[in-house]
């Protein structure tokens, strides 16, 4: 199949982008993709963190554009799935260290290998966005339920409209069906009115997530949570298949809904 | 003399036959009785024929840079000029008289121009159009708004509505992105929060209005903001302003509604059908 490059992106930071691509990228791997992951983030590196490679990081993405290792040498096998690899950036250098044309060239030099390869983009809007919106085949816009990141989202999905990457995909992350009910929350309605934009997944809350990113273990990998089903539905989406967008439940048992939620 | 257009990437600035610095005091003139409407815009200047000097050039550059005004381009027929030109830096092309228009009176985009800064990126999908209004979009001030002249006049002969221009957009304009026209400006589709409007003449949304908008921009207190759903940040006619309305809540369902100065301040009123 064609190699797809596909940018997670949002504008706002610590809406979940580093965990979405975490766990897409896993569970792409988990139905038998070949998947590379590329943080995008220099200086500001996570990915790693989140995958639980960190420790195996010899060379990273700036050794190689600078000539110091091949490209081979920077890829991290993850051996938890079969062709899943993480190729990490530098954590003592800026985002000044790549540049768009680099980053181009980068994944076309992936290309040949894999079936997706996944960037992780840094927050805001500035040359680091761009650098990692360059080689996109396909944007995917994460966004909270609530006012700040969707307008951030409204942003980055028209300069993603205007770099001619779009149409670009949302992912609606940490919703609480229970808090939507109440209008505490920005309802998917609430988001699709502003933003017009195609859904290609909505992740509820899952305290889960927290002890998953601290043990460096993605949630799709092991267990049946929440998100970790969500994760799974936009991994198949995203290779094609037609997978309708669940209706939100008050999740939770009867304790935790007498009880509320935090 | 010095006019202004409104064109797809931004504002085209013409030169006439006039002397050089006469015409820079004009435009300095112009820049600095509207401010709101020029500053952080991008110009393209149309010189024609004028032979003009590095320091002429320079001068123009410097005077638009004072005033917060981006030099796209600058368009000129003069092979002297247009060597300065390249020797400076300055984006160019050779223009023809009318090099941005093509016959059907539609703005042609500017291919070879430098890419658009993010907050101005260029919106697709847009067209001139002219209104039936008989007021001149740029009302007091004397800022030539399309190309009015010959074919009007026999138009007017056999009966037609005299109009000025404006620009359509048949989009929805998303948070930072700016829409500037000398004239009118028509949005089919939803303004956004944290996106503006600045319109010479008059601002019509067929749609959701919730961006920051500016009517009347170059002084015209006439000018009038007509919304399907009227919810803006903040209101501008002319040299008024007012905020969103506070305390009030939106209507539901929500109805058309238009707003104009009544003596001296900015009145939202509901639109009836006559």
């Amino acid at each position: 199949m064609e190699s797809v490059v596909i940018t997670i992106t949002s504008g706002k930071g610590g809406v979940g982008k580093t965990t979405c691509a975490a766990n897409i990228g896993s569970a792409l791997a988990m139905l038998g993709k070949k998947v590379v992951l590329i943080d995008g983030d220099i200086g500001l590196r996570n990915l790693d963190i989140v995958m639980g490679l960190e420790n195996r990081i010899v060379y990273d993405a700036v050794d190689f554009i600078e000539g110091r290792c091949r490209l081979k040498q920077a890829l991290i096998r993850d051996k938890r799935a079969a062709e899943l690899y993480l190729l990490p950036t530098a954590q003592t250098r800026d985002k000044s260290a790549i540049n768009a044309g680099q980053m181009t060239r980068l994944c076309d030099e992936l290309r040949s290998d894999f079936d997706y390869i996944i960037i992780d983009s840094p927050a805001g809007i500035e040359q680091g966005f761009h650098t990692c919106l360059a080689p996109a085949n396909r944007c995917l816009v994460v966004t909270n339920p609530e006012v700040s990141s969707v307008r951030d989202a409204d942003r980055v999905i028209g300069l993603i409209e205007a770099a001619e990457k779009g149409p670009a995909q949302l992912i609606i992350n940490r919703i609480v069906a229970a808090r939507v009910k109440r209008q505490e929350m920005l309802s998917t309605d609430d988001i699709t009115e502003v933003l017009s934009t195609e859904i290609i997944g909505i992740v509820p809350e899952d305290e889960n997530i927290l002890m998953s990113s601290n043990r460096g273990q993605p949630i799709v990998m092991n267990g049946k949570s929440p998100a970790a089903l969500a994760f799974q539905d936009i991994a198949r989406r995203i290779t094609g298949e037609n997978i309708p967008l669940q209706p939100l439940r008050s999740s939770g048992s009867i304790l935790q809904r007498l009880f509320g939620h935090a | 003399m010095v006019t202004i257009k409104g064109l797809r990437e931004g504002l085209l600035i013409n030169f006439g036959e006039e002397l050089w610095l006469s015409q820079l005091r004009e435009l300095e003139s112009k820049l600095q009785s509207n401010p709101r409407f020029f500053r952080g815009g991008q110009v393209t200047l149309n010189v024609h024929r004028l032979s003009l000097s590095p320091d002429d050039l320079r001068r123009a550059q410097a005077l638009l840079n004072r005033h917060g005004v981006t030099l796209q381009a600058v368009l000129a027929q003069d092979i002297h000029t247009v060597t300065h030109l390249i020797e400076l830096g300055l984006p160019t092309r050779r223009g023809e008289t009318e090099p941005l228009r093509d016959k059907t009176g539609r703005a042609t985009p500017a291919k070879d121009g430098p890419a658009s800064p993010d907050n101005t990126a260029r919106l697709p999908e847009q067209s001139h159009i002219r209104s039936t209004s008989n007021r001149g979009a740029g009302g007091g001030a004397d800022v030539g708004i399309g190309d009015v002249g010959a074919t009007q006049d026999a138009s007017r002969a056999i009966g037609q509505v005299e109009g000025s221009d404006g620009l359509l957009v048949r989009r929805r304009l998303r948070s930072g992105q700016i829409l500037r026209h000398p004239g009118h400006i028509v949005v089919l589709g939803d303004v956004n929060p944290g996106s503006q409007l600045i319109a010479g003449g008059d601002i019509v949304v067929w749609g959701k209005l919730h961006g920051s908008v500016h009517a009347g921009a170059l002084g015209d207190t006439g000018a009038t903001i007509c919304a399907l759903e009227f919810a803006p940040s903040l209101i501008r006619i002319a040299d008024a302003t007012r905020a969103s309305r506070p305390g009030e809540k939106r209507t539901r369902p929500p109805r058309p509604e238009m707003a104009l100065i009544e003596d001296h301040e900015i009145m939202i009123v509901g639109w009836q059908a006559k």
